[in-house]
C-alpha cells in the first residue's frame, strides 16, 4: 500500500487558496477537499528558494539541498567562450546531489515520479518516472522505464501532445493577452493536468509505489497569465464578459485539481496514508517591467551587439536570451528568469574583463548602482535586495550561480530588452513569482494547526521520514517540531542516516556512497544482535 | 557503453540515435548524409537542444563542444546535414582519442 504521497502545485499559494477553501457567494467551497485538508491537518507558508524559480525551486524540493549544492539556477544554463556565449537548457545531469526518488530506489523502496522539471534523461529508479517540461517529440524516449510509454498508452484518451510542453505555448506567459484570447491559452491546460492526472491514478492503482509523487503546473501557468481574475486584491467579480469568463474557466480548473487531490488520497488509503501537498514558490502581481540590461548599458557596463537587419538577427534579438557585444560587455543578466546578473571577469578568453583584483571593488559599485534604480512614477526603489553568490547560494556548486541575484520591490522577473525607459508600469497586473509557497500536510501523527513559515528543502526531510527511512546526514531540512504529535513521534523518532551519494560529475549517474544498498530488515537487525550477543558485545536483557 | 573506436563506429552509432530520436515523429525521411535536420526533420531549437543531450548520452561524452557546431560567426547555425554531425562528432572524439 502506497504510505506517502507528495503532490506537487507549481506555484500554489494561500493568496488564492484561501478564497477558493471557504464558502463563495457565487461560487460555493471551490476546493472542498482541500479546505477539509488545511481545517484537519497542518498547513504553513513554505520559503522557497533565494531566488524562487521552478528549476532550482522543484530540485530542491526532491533533493533536499539547496541551490549552492544541487547546481539548478535556472532553466537556461550557458558556457561563455569570450568572444561569445552559447546559452543550452539545464537538464537532469546538472543535478549535483542524488533525488529523492533515487535514495528511495536504494533503500528498497518503490517510486513514480510525475511531471517534475529537470528530471530528462531520466534517473534510472525503482519504479516509474516521466519527467516534466518535456515536448510530445521527447516524451517516450525520455521515460524510465523504457517500456513505461507503452503502458501509459494503453490508458484510455492518453494524448502525449496534450500532455506535454509545449515551448511555444508557455514562451507565451508574459505577454499581454486580452481576455479572449486568454480563455483559449487558459482552456488547454485543463486537459493537460488531466492527463497527469490520469497517469498518475493508473500508476498508483496498479504499481502500488511506496513513494507517490506527481506535480501539477497549471497552477503556475495559470496564476501567470490570469492573475487579475485570481488575486483577491484585483478581482471584485465585477470585470467585464470577457474576464468572467476567464475567471470561470480558472475556477473550474481548481475545481478539478480538487477532484484529482481528493481521488489520489482516495486511491492511496485515505487517512492512512501520509499526504503532503507543496508548492515551490508563491505568487504575487507584478506591476512594474524593469529592464535590467537596458540600464546597465546606461551604466556603461554592457554592450549591445549591432544587428545586421536580417530576419534571423530579429528574431535572435526577441529571444529570451542576451545578445550582446560579448568583447566589451562587463555585466549582464543572461535571460529575464534568472534575476541575476553575471561580471564577466578578465581571463584568457575574455581579456576585456574585470581584472580579479578589481572584482570586489567592481561589485559593489554594481550593487550600490542597482539598488540606486528608481520608479520615475514613484521615486521609489525597484530592486529592494541585491544577493551577493556567496551569501544565497553556498556551497560547491555557487560558481555556476549569477554574481548577483536581484528582488524586485514587485517580486517581477527583469526585462533582458533593449529598449527605454528602463522602469515602465504594465497595462494589466501580471502574476509573479512570491518567496512563499505553501505547505500542506495529513495523515497519521500529524496535527492540526498552522505552523511557522518554513524552509522548502523541509520537504525531503518530512517526506523521507514520513516512508521510513533515514534522513540523509547531508539533507539539509529539518522536520518543524510542531508537524506531529509528540507520541506518534515518539515511536517514529526521527533517524539520520549515512549521506546521499556523490554524483558522477559528467553524466549524473549516483556513484557508490559508504552506507548500505539499504536499510536492514527488523530481521536482519535481530540477526546481527543476535550475533552480537554471541560474541559477547552484547548483553541479554 | 561501448567504445568508439572507427568513425564507422560513430557514424553508426549517430544514425541509430538519431533514429530513435525521431521515431515517435511521424516522420516518413529516410535518413542519409544529406539529410538536414531542419529541413527534412522538421527540427526547432528545442530538438536540437535535446539531440546534444542523446548524442552525448550515447557517446557517455558531455565535453564534445557542441557550441563549436551549433555556433557559428556569432549566430546559431539554421540547419545541419546528417553528414556535418558526423564529420564533427568524428572529428572530436576519434580526433580526442588519438590526441
Amino acid at each position: 500500500m502506497t504510505t506517502t504521497l507528495l503532490i506537487g502545485m507549481d506555484g500554489a499559494t494561500f493568496t488564492v487558496l484561501d478564497g477558493l477553501t471557504t464558502e463563495h457567494p457565487e461560487e460555493g467551497v471551490v476546493m472542498p477537499f482541500l479546505a477539509e485538508m488545511i481545517n484537519s491537518g497542518y498547513s504553513a507558508n513554505l520559503r522557497s528558494t533565494k531566488h524562487p524559480l521552478t528549476p532550482p525551486a522543484w530540485t530542491t524540493v526532491f533533493t533536499g539541498r539547496t541551490p549552492g549544492n544541487h547546481g539548478v539556477f535556472d532553466f537556461v544554463r550557458f558556457k561563455d567562450m569570450g568572444d561569445d556565449l552559447y546559452f543550452t537548457l539545464y537538464d537532469a545531469r546538472d543535478i549535483r546531489t542524488e533525488t529523492l526518488w533515487q535514495i528511495a530506489s536504494r533503500k528498497d523502496r518503490s517510486v513514480v515520479s510525475l511531471n517534475f522539471p529537470m528530471m530528462a534523461p531520466p534517473p534510472e529508479i525503482n519504479g516509474s518516472l516521466v519527467p516534466g517540461f518535456v515536448s510530445w517529440k521527447h516524451l517516450k524516449r525520455n521515460m524510465w522505464p523504457s517500456t513505461l510509454f507503452d503502458r501509459i498508452n494503453s490508458i484510455e484518451g492518453f494524448n502525449a501532445r496534450e500532455m506535454s510542453w509545449d515551448f511555444e505555448r508557455e514562451s507565451q506567459i508574459g505577454e499581454l493577452m486580452p481576455d479572449s484570447e486568454l480563455y483559449a491559452w487558459v482552456e488547454t491546460h485543463l486537459p493537460r493536468d488531466e492527463q497527469w492526472f490520469n497517469i498518475g491514478m493508473y500508476l498508483l492503482q496498479n504499481d502500488d509505489p511506496d513513494l507517490f509523487a506527481l506535480m501539477f503546473d497549471g497552477t503556475d501557468k495559470i496564476q501567470h497569465q490570469a492573475w487579475h481574475v485570481l488575486d483577491p486584491e484585483l478581482w471584485d467579480g465585477t470585470g467585464d464578459e470577457a474576464a468572467k469568463s476567464v475567471r470561470r474557466l480558472v475556477i473550474q480548473y481548481f475545481r478539478n485539481l480538487d477532484r484529482y487531490l481528493q481521488e489520489i488520497h482516495a486511491a492511496a488509503g485515505g487517512e492512512d496514508c501520509h499526504m503532503v501537498i507543496v508548492s515551490d514558490h508563491g505568487f504575487a502581481a507584478s506591476d512594474k517591467v524593469v529592464r535590467i540590461n537596458a540600464y546597465l548599458a546606461e551604466l556603461g557596463l554592457l554592450y549591445w551587439r549591432e544587428s545586421d537587419g536580417s530576419e534571423s538577427a530579429k528574431k535572435r534579438d526577441l529571444s529570451d536570451f542576451a545578445n550582446l557585444d560579448w568583447e566589451r560587455t562587463l555585466a549582464f543578466t543572461p535571460t529575464p528568469s534568472s534575476n541575476g546578473v553575471v561580471i564577466r571577469q578578465k581571463s584568457e578568453k575574455n581579456p576585456n574583463g574585470v581584472p580579479p583584483e578589481e572584482y570586489e571593488a567592481f561589485r559593489d559599485k554594481l550593487i550600490a548602482d542597482l539598488l540606486a534604480l528608481r520608479d520615475p512614477e514613484t521615486g521609489e526603489a525597484v530592486i529592494t535586495e541585491v544577493m551577493k553568490r556567496e551569501d544565497a547560494f553556498p556551497g560547491p556548486a555557487m560558481e555556476d550561480a549569477p554574481d548577483l541575484t536581484l528582488v524586485l520591490a514587485d517580486f517581477g522577473f527583469v526585462s533582458i530588452r533593449n529598449k527605454t525607459p528602463f522602469v515602465v508600469t504594465r497595462p494589466t497586473p501580471f502574476g509573479t513569482h512570491h518567496p512563499d509557497g505553501v505547505f500542506l500536510m495529513s495523515g497519521p501523527g500529524v496535527r492540526n494547526m498552522r505552523g511557522d513559515t518554513m524552509s522548502i528543502a523541509n520537504t525531503a526531510t518530512i517526506v523521507a521520514h514520513a516512508m521510513g527511512m533515514e534522513v540523509p546526514e547531508d539533507f539539509e531540512g529539518v522536520i518543524p517540531d510542531d508537524l506531529f504529535e509528540p507520541a506518534w513521534l515518539a515511536d517514529n523518532p526521527v533517524k539520520i542516516g549515512p549521506p546521499t551519494r556523490p554524483m558522477d560529475a559528467e553524466m549524473g549517474i549516483v556513484g557508490k556512497g559508504d552506507d548500505d544498498d539499504r536499510e536492514a530488515t527488523d530481521e536482519e537487525r535481530e540477526e546481527v544482535l543476535e550475533q552480537l550477543r554471541l560474541l559477547g558485545y552484547l548483553e541479554d536483557d | 557503453m561501448t567504445t568508439v573506436v572507427t568513425s564507422d563506429d560513430i557514424k553508426t552509432r549517430f544514425r541509430t540515435t538519431l533514429a530513435n530520436f525521431i521515431d515517435s515523429w511521424g516522420l516518413d525521411t529516410p535518413i542519409t548524409a544529406d539529410t538536414k535536420v531542419v529541413d527534412d526533420l522538421e527540427f526547432d531549437s528545442i530538438d536540437i537542444t535535446q539531440l546534444v543531450v542523446a548524442v552525448e548520452t550515447e557517446f557517455n561524452n558531455r565535453g564534445i563542444g557542441f557550441q563549436d557546431l551549433l555556433m557559428q560567426d556569432g549566430r546559431y547555425v539554421d540547419d545541419l546535414a546528417v553528414r556535418e554531425i558526423e564529420a564533427f562528432l568524428i572529428s572530436r572524439l576519434l580526433g580526442a582519442a588519438e590526441g
